[in-house]
């Protein structure tokens, strides 16, 4: 069996380094998917309807055309439509971003529907005002029935931040095949990255069980 | 203080309640009974506008409820709600159930809800339960939390909608007492109730709706002895 780790030892710190670049953008990715999914989740549920068009449409054409396509767009239209020359990192954010936003809204909008019905009408005749019964009475118990989904679809975007080494990126994707490259050896590589992944999410698990704690705290 | 005058409420094209026309006078209390589906519960929801009347006009202490849509949450403000199912917040622990809406309603400073919190508290027997969450109480708890958080908000009206309906029956008494002592206290009430001893104990009139329709109404021992309707006298002849 042709296998050999020592080889790659030289190149371990280049490779984890890329733990921290991959981390960041999806650290920013899910900020901005969380934001923007909720705001199209309170879109979907209220009443103004220009705002549900939109969040609808929004949903539609994000979840129906592959994430690499719109990473590409938003890396390679961006400066020929503008001249704005978008790095590799601010265009993986907006297309992670953009893209969880939709699938983030779907679970929230779900979430919000399963809250028993009576929260909203107690709070209503108690004269709580929409925004403030959204953000202190709903919200929190949409939340926490879900978590798991939440979780699920923040580790889904870790993994498949892959991705972002078609354009470049130097996430650890990137590097494993740097690596290969570089040392005519790829399943080595693949395989210690394919390591790092795995920790990742099982970290991501952890703090979703935590948090899952924490919000039984009522129960 | 309530004045409703030809309320219809259709859902789709079945006509839940129609054409009813009554009032209630400050420091009334008036139950509301009737067969199951008769409109009662709509009536009382239609009263802090959480179903919307389809016609007629319903004045709360003379400002029509149905014109004022962009105010209806000040106007809420004066009416408290006590749910069949309780609705409190289980996220929230029993104090802060009874300190978020004056808070964020009212903007009532926190120090001052906690104390007008607990005064209530002690009121409906549960001080040692504030720092409880509504999971861990009973259902008669439950709802006499709900009833000092509806009471929290200082309201001149109070609407229950079949607040002992859900409660195993060994509770249902501790629930009705702090409704009586809020009674006796001259606040107004509007209750929906299948407890026929509160009405005719505590009830100044009584309100009989028969498929969307007001009946019958009087004074509770002259209804409960003598009712006036063939529909009213069949109603009670199953409930009593």
């Amino acid at each position: 069996m042709n296998l050999d780790f020592s080889q790659i030892v030289p190149y371990i710190p280049f490779m984890l380094e890329g733990i921290w670049v991959t981390l960041k953008f999806v650290f920013f990715a899910i900020i901005l998917g969380s934001i923007l999914g909720t705001l199209l989740a309170l879109f979907k549920i209220g009443s103004i309807k220009p705002l549900r068009w939109f969040a609808d449409a929004y949903t539609s054409i994000f979840r129906g055309t592959p994430l690499i396509l719109q990473l590409m767009i938003i890396y390679y239209s961006i400066p020929q439509l503008t001249g704005y020359d978008i790095s590799p990192f601010l265009s993986a954010i907006l297309a992670f971003g953009l893209n969880s936003s939709a699938y983030i809204s779907e679970i929230i909008r779900a979430g919000i529907q399963a809250v028993d019905k009576g929260q909203m009408e107690a709070a209503q005749a108690l004269g709580v005002p929409y925004r403030a019964m959204m953000k202190d009475i709903i919200l929190p118990q949409a939340l926490k029935n879900i978590l798991p989904a939440l979780m699920n679809e923040f580790i889904t975007l870790t993994k498949e931040s892959a991705i972002v080494s078609t354009i470049g990126y130097l996430d650890l994707m990137r590097r494993a095949q740097v690596v290969g490259a570089d040392l005519f050896r790829n399943f080595e590589p693949l395989l210690f990255v394919g390591l790092i992944y795995w920790c990742l999410v099982m970290g991501l698990t952890m703090i979703g069980r935590v948090f899952e704690r924490r919000l039984k705290q009522s129960d | 203080m309530i004045n409703v005058q030809n309320l219809y409420k259709k859902f789709g094209t079945n006509e839940v309640l129609s054409d009813i026309s009554t009032s209630v006078t400050k420091g009334e209390v008036v139950s509301i009974i009737g067969p199951s589906g008769s409109g009662k519960s709509t009536f009382l929801r239609c009263l802090n506008l959480l179903e919307v009347p389809t016609s007629g006009t319903i004045e709360i202490n003379g400002k029509n409820l149905t014109a004022s849509k962009k105010t209806i949450h000040k106007i809420r403000q004066q009416i408290g709600m006590v749910f069949q199912h309780f609705h409190l917040f289980p996220h929230l622990t029993v104090l802060e159930n009874l300190t978020y809406a004056p808070m964020k309603a009212k903007g009532i400073k926190k120090a001052e809800a906690e104390m007008k919190a607990r005064l209530l508290l002690e009121r409906v027997g549960l001080s040692e339960k504030e720092k409880a969450y509504p999971n861990s109480l009973s259902g008669g708890q439950k709802q006499r939390v709900a009833i000092a958080r509806a009471l929290a908000m200082e309201p001149e009206l109070m609407l229950f909608d079949e607040p002992t309906s859900a409660l195993d029956p060994e509770m249902v008494k501790e629930v009705l007492d702090v409704m009586k002592d809020l009674a006796k206290s001259g606040m107004t009430m509007v209750v929906v109730t299948h407890e026929m001893g509160f009405a005719r104990e505590v009830a100044d009139r009584v309100l009989f709706l028969d498929h969307g329709v007001l009946v019958e109404e009087g004074q509770p021992v002259e209804f409960f002895s003598h009712p006036k309707t063939e529909r009213a006298k069949d109603f009670l002849d199953k409930v009593l």
